[in-house]
């Protein structure tokens, strides 16, 4: 009787674990998403500032062309070769910075106020979303997650290498 | 900064009437973000709830455990989950930021019983213990809810990823720069002269260190005179100083946010001998904000703040001999002094709240996802979902 008992105790154990496991992975899965959703507005808004300062004074012919062509590529990017556009358009960036100290006119140093706002948002975005997806990545390796496909038909969320000192 | 009106929530650990860097951190972030235009609630222990301004909520009456070399007003139990849930079911918030919420505390409860987006501040700068381990899959699941993770301080971002395999953003602590930018230099304080703030009793303030490097320091400066300010009972320590010296120290008390500016303004030296145990070191912000020059212990926390010596002095820990080279050494060169201020009050005003809790605003941006508000986890369960169908007509 008693050996009845403990049979049913260690299956609603178990069942209570999976059904909590399961929670816990959906809402990881909910994290990667909505992170990923934010890192990619912020992105398309900073290709879009991109091209205004391509378009603008602050640029000089050479750089508006290398600009506006690692704009565009960030842009049309499909998800495999994003992180590595993206760090294009850093360094595209990064280059046109580094000796434009001197501006003449307000609104050029506004395009570039609003970049580095920009650029400080798309730092926190980053870090939130590779700890949500290596969290994911983390939980789905487990042997009881794998054992019962806890995860669905949910996609393994990918890992975007960002460079993070160029930004 | 101000999108829309958001409805915040924030859950703060510790005893809401013991003074403490966490609390104030959470008031002065609590009134920014009222007067921006949110709708804040705090909820917080509290002993004495006739005090509690009214933005906020009293959880309980603390309790008094020992926990990283001090002992922590916190409070948790089955009562007091009551009422945390209670409070997140009726706030109807688009937010919560919880402080510390890997310590047991409200915070903690807040976070398990809560589903929705989520912001955790990490305070607490510690060594790695090995009980972590133990309880860190029971945390895990736990703190793995928060949507953005922020530490005050690469200190306290290493405790993070060491005890709980996790990263976070560094955003630090808060001051109003303003009001220590216009400290009166007042004559009393001033000349070779050598300031100190805070809890003196604790022997982690390391105000011994600066009592036995004072032997040395009056030798070459022997008008030196130390202030200390900051509650508590001198008898103790007035008793371990040199009888010949204990005419260059004055205990001042605690002292008014006013008298704090003019203090940092008329010092020639601002002194932080701590000997462990800071995560960020707001009273060092403070001081060069107020335009102090800085000497402090390179611990980890102050070699951050201080830009590893670029904005204020740092000596070995602990080491008297080495306090008292860079003290005789400052108050020689005044023009070394003056540099060191400038460039420190300058670097302050990263600390300002204007900035902070803009940065601290854009991660509760990321966090809200459409208008996905933050319930009670429980609420969200299938089998509950179930009962409460049930129950209803």
């Amino acid at each position: 009787m008693s050996q009845w008992l403990l049979v049913i105790i260690i299956v609603l154990i178990g069942a209570w674990y999976l059904s909590f496991t399961a929670t816990r992975l959906d809402r990881l899965h909910h994290r990667v998403e909505t992170s990923w959703a934010n890192l990619d507005v912020l992105l398309q808004k900073r290709a879009a500032v991109a091209l205004e300062i391509a378009h603008s004074d602050i640029a000089d012919p050479a750089s508006s062309v290398l600009l506006t062509a690692a704009a565009y590529q960030a842009r049309d990017a499909d998800i495999q070769n994003r992180s590595q556009a993206e760090s294009g358009l850093s360094g595209a960036l990064g280059l046109l910075l580094e000796d434009s100290e001197h501006l003449e006119t307000a609104a050029d140093s506004a395009l570039l106020t609003e970049l580095s706002a920009l650029t400080d948002k798309v730092r926190v975005a980053i870090a939130i979303h590779t700890d949500a997806v290596a969290r994911t990545q983390m939980v789905r390796r487990k042997f009881i997650v794998r054992l019962f496909r806890l995860a669905g038909t949910a996609p393994l969320p990918i890992t975007y290498e960002f460079e993070a000192d160029v930004l | 900064m101000l999108t829309r009106s958001l409805k915040i929530g924030i859950v703060c650990p510790y005893s809401w009437d013991t003074p403490g860097g966490v609390q104030n951190h959470i008031r002065d972030l609590a009134e920014f973000l009222i007067s921006a235009g949110h709708d804040v609630s705090v909820l917080a222990p509290a002993i004495d709830e006739a005090k509690l301004p009214d933005y906020v909520v009293n959880a309980g009456k603390p309790i008094s455990i020992p926990y990283n070399g001090a002992v922590a007003r916190v409070l948790f139990g089955p009562v007091a989950f009551a009422r945390v849930r209670q409070w997140i079911s009726q706030g109807d918030f688009d937010l919560l930021h919880l402080h510390e919420p890997a310590i047991p505390s409200i915070s903690l409860l807040a976070c398990w019983a809560a589903d929705g987006p989520m912001v955790g501040t990490f305070h607490a700068a510690a060594k790695r213990q090995k009980i972590i381990f133990a309880i860190g899959p029971i945390l895990e699941p736990a703190i793995e809810k928060l949507s953005a993770r922020i530490a005050v301080s690469e200190a306290a971002r290493l405790t993070l990823t060491d005890h709980l395999d996790t990263d976070a953003i560094i955003i630090p602590n808060g001051i109003y720069a303003k009001r220590y930018a216009h400290g009166k230099l007042q004559e009393k304080w001033s000349g070779n002269t050598i300031g100190f703030i805070g809890r003196f009793e604790e022997p982690r303030k390391g105000l011994s260190v600066l009592v036995d490097t004072l032997p040395v320091i009056s030798r070459f400066a022997p008008d030196v005179k130390v202030f200390v300010a900051g509650p508590g009972d001198p008898e103790e320590v007035i008793k371990s100083i040199d009888p010949q010296l204990r005419h260059r120290f004055e205990f001042l008390g605690r002292i008014s946010e006013e008298d704090k500016a003019d203090f940092m303004s008329s010092v020639a030296l601002y002194v932080a001998p701590n000997t462990g145990g800071e995560s960020f070191g707001i009273i060092l912000a403070e001081a060069l904000a107020g335009g102090a020059c800085v000497v402090a212990s390179d611990i980890p926390a102050f070699d951050d703040l201080l830009g590893h010596g670029e904005f204020g002095a740092l000596f070995a820990s602990e080491n008297p001999t080495d306090l008292a080279k860079v003290v005789i050494d400052l108050l020689r060169d005044e023009s070394k002094r003056k540099k060191l201020a400038d460039r420190g009050k300058i670097h302050a005003q990263l600390f300002d709240w204007t900035v902070v809790a803009e940065q601290i605003y854009s991660v509760y941006e990321m966090s809200i996802v459409g208008s996905e508000k933050v319930r009670l986890a429980s609420d969200t369960r299938p089998w509950n979902r179930f009962l409460n169908k049930e129950e209803k007509p």
